[in-house]
Formats: structure tokens, sequence, C-alpha cells
């Protein structure tokens, strides 16, 4: 790194800390100053439960534990998605008669968000696991599906034809050609699903569960618990953003090939 | 950089310079791109940059058009600190940077509106450089209905339309046809001739610099200097197979290549 | 590699009679009108002609990226109907694998063709070191010039053994002085590697620097509107009076062409 650069990254750090200190600074005055403090908990409180109920437990789990429940539901019902999205995806994209069949009913459903899909899924499935893991595939496939879609039918002509000129059959067209091309929409896609998931698990789990970090905020609202919603919303905060990182870290690795923001 | 002598930087004072260059300096981090290049440009004058690849002709460029802010040194035009906005330049560059919602006969017409010219003029000028540049029967005619030749025309006939006092071409014939490019270079040639106006003409292109210019200045690589000021002054009409144009590109090309 | 084919009368293609005429009715549109042809064995012939006249649309008929309307091609006297490993491709816009390294897009082809790890890699690093990229087995396409990609595109023609290469306008986006060094790379790749190679250009001094026959094009459709020998020794200079003159000679035989 050039000295340039390390100066434009320590004063994007310093930035980055004077905002969270601002915000803190903010959040602090105005609820000291004003009536709002009387609904609303001081910063300092807020960090002291969030960093007790890592081992203290809240209902009946501690906050790690809440958090692996709801890591553990966006886990199966975002990685169903995920595979069904890229499978069908790339068969439409690909298979002009899936593409006929398949794109009207997808058409009709895609603008119904996953939280739509809760009284029905309740219905069906009860108030157990299974419910939650189709609210969250719901939420996720279909952005998966329309990216992995978008890729796999707009893969360069040029690029299948350079790969015929080489000697290339259909299966290794589609093996070498049209999956590595579709490789980087998939992964935005994901990226965006991700996202959606997560926001589909904590309304599943506001709606029909004892635990998970959904629950952690609605059961602060049943008890008047200000501080504990708080730590929820914090949690939720912080797992979103973990969450992300990976991803963009996965997609750096894997599409090292595309210089992408960096 | 073993010839960092002031020799190869001799400086030509003209009295009716309408360009100055003062040792104009520019880094990106730490790199130094631009190192102390100066040089004046005459009234009515037609210079040639050119310089091997890779060197920092288009930074120059954009410091000329203020689009980096150099670090050291002053561009002055007609004895002011250059301004886009304020002083009648032109510019056309290698991107075709036409505007997508309007029309071919629009975009040209673009810079005759913004400099506030009378109608009359606006649609005497349009006429004029629309047929020079060949695209009379695609004036309504959108940009992404255009191909990449014929973007390029566009960009050059706005900045021929609105005839400045100094025209600045960045490459501008590079992905343009045989015949087009020769065409234009001559169009080029009459409308310099005819105007008066000033032309700083950038290019890879030898043949296409000594073709044209009245003075060559050869850049180095990076840290751009300039390395040589070339008097090109072979009579016009010139001939590209005649022995004074060929050892002219010669001993241009022996000052720059690299390949 | 020792290139053994042998074949009657030495002619790898032959256009016989081709045209290609796009859409239907009133809107269709014809491109290439009958195109006869015959290349000889490693012959490096110049397709020339201007603009959008036609010159791709004939190299894809003979690619079998496009199929003919009339007549037919042959390559080793078999009829050419879809794209095949006989005949290698250098595109304009490179078309290689971004996703690929440098090995993986040369190696491309006998990957396809099974051939085993061991002997693809050996063959893959001979042609990369032919075109002058050692070193840079491992580079993804985006972190390479253009000149390097083109480079890339050539060895992984070669690598494949075709029996004819076509070229469409590899240098096309190149600057004028990358143009240069590119052209002597082909030269000495050529001269190193024998091969048939058909080559599309509309750079009059590519065409003869580089061709052994120049077939010059009329304008859309394309005809064959003359041929040219070049028998001058190799390596040319661009600014030999032989070369010049030919190259005037071939200028203003196209001014007289309608453009």
């Amino acid at each position: 790194m050039s000295k340039q650069q390390v100066r434009d990254k320590v004063s994007t750090i310093l930035f980055a800390m004077l905002s969270v200190c601002l915000l803190l600074l903010v959040w602090q005055l105005a609820v000291s100053g004003t009536t709002l403090g009387k609904m609303f908990p001081k910063p300092i409180p807020v960090f002291q439960k969030f960093v007790e109920s890592l081992t203290v437990p809240i209902g009946q789990y501690t906050l790690v534990q809440h958090a692996v429940f709801s890591l553990y539901r966006v886990f199966v019902g975002f990685v169903s998605g995920a595979v069904v999205g890229v499978i069908l995806g790339i068969a439409m994209g690909r298979i002009p008669v899936i593409d006929a069949i398949v794109k009207p009913i997808f058409n009709l459903i895609r603008p119904i968000p996953g939280v739509a899909w809760i009284p029905m899924a309740i219905l069906w499935f009860g108030i157990g696991e299974t419910t939650k893991y189709f609210i969250i595939f719901m939420g996720g496939f279909a952005n998966v599906l329309l990216n992995t879609y978008a890729g796999a039918r707009d893969v360069d002509k040029q690029l299948i034809g350079a790969a015929q000129m080489l000697g290339a059959n259909r299966r290794q067209i589609f093996v070498h050609i049209v999956l590595p091309a579709s490789v980087p929409y998939i992964f935005a896609g994901l990226q965006v699903s991700l996202s959606t998931s997560w926001m589909a698990v904590l309304a599943a789990e506001m709606v029909c569960a004892q635990e998970g970090v959904g629950y952690l905020i609605t059961g602060g609202m049943n008890s008047g618990n200000t501080t504990q919603i708080l730590v929820g919303m914090l949690a939720i905060g912080l797992i979103g953003l973990i969450l992300a990182t990976l991803m963009r870290y996965a997609e750096k690795r894997l599409c090292s090939w595309k210089i992408r923001g960096n | 950089m073993g010839q960092a002598q002031a020799s190869a930087q001799t400086k030509i004072t003209q009295p009716e310079a309408i360009l100055n260059v003062d040792h104009l300096t520019k880094k990106f981090g730490d790199l130094l791109v631009l190192n102390d290049i100066s040089f004046d440009v005459k009234k009515g004058e037609f210079l040639c940059i050119v310089g091997p690849t890779g060197c920092g002709k288009t930074t120059f460029l954009n410091s000329l058009t203020r689009l980096y802010k150099a670090d050291d040194g002053k561009i002055l035009f007609e004895g002011e600190e250059i301004d886009p906005q304020k002083h009648d330049l032109a510019y056309i560059f290698q991107e075709y940077s036409t505007m997508e919602w309007l029309n071919v006969e629009e975009n040209i017409r673009f810079g005759l509106k913004v400099k506030g010219y009378p109608k009359e003029l606006q649609n005497e000028r349009v006429e004029k450089v629309i047929k020079m540049v060949g695209l009379d029967a695609y004036r309504k005619y959108y940009p992404r209905q255009l191909s990449a030749s014929m973007l390029q025309r566009v960009v050059i006939a706005r900045g021929f339309a609105v005839e400045p006092k100094l025209l600045l071409m960045d490459e501008p014939y590079g992905q343009l046809d045989l015949q087009l490019k020769y065409k234009l270079e001559d169009e080029l040639l009459n409308l310099w001739q005819e105007t008066g106006t000033t032309v700083i003409f950038i290019t890879h292109n030898i043949e296409e610099a000594v073709y044209l210019s009245d003075r060559i200045l050869v850049l180095t690589n990076k840290p751009t200097k300039v390395k040589k000021e070339m008097i090109n002054n072979l009579p016009r009409p010139r001939k590209i197979s005649s022995d004074d144009f060929i050892n002219l590109r010669n001993e241009v090309t022996e000052l720059i290549k690299w390949w | 590699m020792e290139n053994t084919r042998k074949l009657e009368n030495d002619c790898v293609v032959r256009c016989d009679h081709i045209g290609k005429i796009f859409g239907e009715f009133e809107t269709s549109h014809e491109v290439v009108k009958d195109i006869n042809l015959n290349i000889k064995e490693n012959e490096f012939v110049v397709i020339f002609g201007p603009g959008q006249c036609g010159k791709t649309t004939l190299l894809n008929l003979m690619a079998g990226l496009e199929q003919t309307t009339s007549g037919e091609v042959n390559v080793n006297g078999k009829p050419v109907t879809a794209p095949g490993p006989e005949r290698g491709m250098v595109y304009q816009t490179t078309a290689l694998f971004p996703w690929l390294t440098v090995m993986g897009n040369v190696e491309f082809g006998l990957k396809m063709a099974g051939v085993k790890k061991s002997k693809r890699r050996e063959r893959a690093q001979y042609y990369i070191d032919l075109v002058g990229l050692k070193g840079f087995e491992k580079s993804y396409p985006v972190k390479l010039s253009g000149g390097m990609c083109q480079r890339v595109g050539i060895a992984r023609a070669y690598c494949n053994d075709p029996s004819v290469i076509l070229m469409d306008e590899p240098f096309g986006h190149l600057d004028a002085q990358t143009r240069y060094l590119m052209e002597e790379e082909i030269e000495r790749i050529c001269s190193t590697e024998k091969r048939t190679v058909v080559f599309v250009t509309n750079n009059i001094e590519e065409a003869i620097y580089l061709a052994d026959r120049i077939i010059l094009l009329t304008n859309c459709p394309a005809t064959v509107k003359k041929e040219y020998v070049v028998d001058l020794p190799r390596p040319r200079s661009y600014v030999s009076p032989e070369f010049l003159e030919l190259r005037e000679l071939i200028t203003s035989e196209m001014d007289e062409m309608d453009l």
C-alpha cells in the first residue's frame, strides 16, 4: 500500500468512528433532555444489557442462542431458496419451453412479499419450523431466480460462438461457458436474497416463535421492556452486517476474475 | 531520467501566444504523471502532441479542461487562467460523449445553443458540418441507433460547429475508417485555415501528426515531460510519400519508438 | 509443430459463389454477393474493404457462425455448415473467457477435445511463449492490456491447430503504436509457425504489411473488386517507396468506390 492509500484508509476509519460517536451523542442528548426518555432507554444501559445477555438468558435462551436459532432458520430457508432459484433460473434462461411455461406463474407470484405468505403458511404447516422455512424460502428465492435467469439468458453470444469454434459441444458449452458466465449474476441475486431472508425470519419469528431474535423484540414489546427491544434490534443490525460482509468476501473470492468495485 | 536537462524543455515564447502552459505538474498520490511541462501555443497554430502509448496525454488533456486540478503550474488562455466555461474552447474526445436524449442534429446544435448564437447562425453552422461529416441522412437518428464511427462523427461535428478559438482534439480519428479519416483530416485543415482557429491535436499516429501539424510536441513516457519540439514546415497540401515527409515521420518515430 | 496436411491443388478454403442475405422480402438486405475465393495452404490473405462493407459477415460465413443463403464454403474439401475446431477464430473484441486464466483460455480447445492435462499444458505453454506472454499464464484477461488480450486470442486459436485461422479486425481497438507492435508480432509468429490465415481489416498499412494477397471488397453488398498480390520482401517497411506506392494505388481504387 502506498502512503496515500494508508492515509485514505485511516481517514475512512476515523470518519466511521466519528459517525458512530455522533449517533450515540445525539441519542444520549435526545433521551436525557426530553420526554422521549420515558419511552426510550439511554445508550449505556442498552449496551450493558447487550453484553450481559450474551451470557444471561432472556426468556429461555441467551442472546447468542437466540441468534443461532434465527441463523439456522435463515440457513435452511435461504439455501433451499437458492438451490431452487439457481436451477429454475438457469433452466428458464436456457430452455425456451420452460421459460414460456414458468414465467407467467412466476411473474404473478413474484410481487407477493414473503411475509404475505405467513397466514397461509400457518394454516398449512401449523406454527412449527416448516412454516418459518417456507416463509424465508418464499422471501428469498425470487431474487436468486431472477438474477440467475438474466445471467443465463444473456450469456455473450460471441463467447458461445468462440467456444463452438474451439470444438465445444452443447454439454461443454453449458458447463464451461453458461455456468461460469452466470456466477456473478447468481451472486448478485444471493446477496439480495440473503438480506430479504434475514428480514423474513424476523417477520416469521415475530408472529410464531418462542425463540430467535425476532421473538426478542416482540417479547420486549409485550412486556414493555424497551431495553430488550433495542438489544434485539442491535443484534439484528449486527448480524445483518456480518452476513452481508461474508457474502461480499465470498463473491470476491469466487469472482476474482472480474474486477468489481474495488 | 538521464536527460532531465533543461535543454529538452526549451520554451519558445511567442508574442501572440493564445495558450501558455507553465511548469504544469500533476501527481496521483505518489505517482508523478506530468513533470514540469511548459510550452506556448501561437494564435492560429496547429500543434500536434505525440508520445508513446501510456504516456500522460490524457492526464494532460484533463488538466487543460480543468477536470483535474494541477498540483503545480498554470495554464493561461489569452493571459487568464483557463476556464472552459468562460473561454471559447471546444473539445473533441475519443469517447463518444453524445447526449443520448438528443438526436444527431440537436447534438450538433447543442454547443451553439449554449453559446446563445442566433437561430439563423445555428442553422447555417449545423447544415454546414452535418454535410461535411456525412450525417445528412441521419439527422433525426438518436445516438443508440448509430454505429461507433457515426457517433464519433457526431462528436466531431459538434466541435467543428462552434468554430472555437481553441479546438482541443484527443485522438478523434482513431476508430474511423480510412477514407473518412483522410477526408476529415482534410476538412479539419480547411476549417482551420478558413477560421484561423488554433488547434491542439493529440494522437498516437505519427503519420497523422506529420500530415496535419505546424509543430509537433514529442512527449516522453511517464513521468511525462516535453522531449522535443519539432517545427513542421513542409509545404501544404502534403504528400505522405514525399522524401521530406518520410524523413520527418521517421525522425519522430525514432524519438518515441517503444515497440 | 509440423503442418502435414496435404490437399488437392493446395486449396484449404474455397468459397464458391457465396452470398448472404439477411431478412426476408422487403426488409431483406444483401450483405455478401457472389464471392469466389480460393485460399492456398500457408497463404496470408487480407480481406480489405470500407466500413460496414460485409467483411465480417464474409468471415463469419467461412467460420460457420453464419450460414450462406447461396453458394458454399469448403474447408479441406468439406462444406462448412456449423462452427468447428478445424477453423480458428480471433475476434476484434477478443472474446476471451473472462473467468479463465491465460492458460485456461489457451488450452480450452484441447480440453474440450479431451486431451490429457499434461499434454495440453505443454502445448499451450509453447504457444503462450510464442506470443510472448511467458509469466502471465495465471493472469485473468481483465488484468491484461488490449494488446496482450489479443496475444492470448492468437495463442488460443493457434493452440487448437486449425487448418485456417480467421482473424476479424483483431487490432481494430488498439492505438496506432500498439498496432504497429502487434503487426510486427503477427509477422514474427507467422514466420515461426506458418499457417493459413484470413485476416479482415480496414487499415491499409496493416493490409500491405501482412498480406501475401489482398482482396479488396466493394461496399455493401460485398463483392470482390480487385486482388493484389503483395510480393514485397519481409519484414516490410511502412515507408518504403514500393509500400507507399501500393498504398496509394489501393487508396485511389477505393476512392472510386461509392461510399
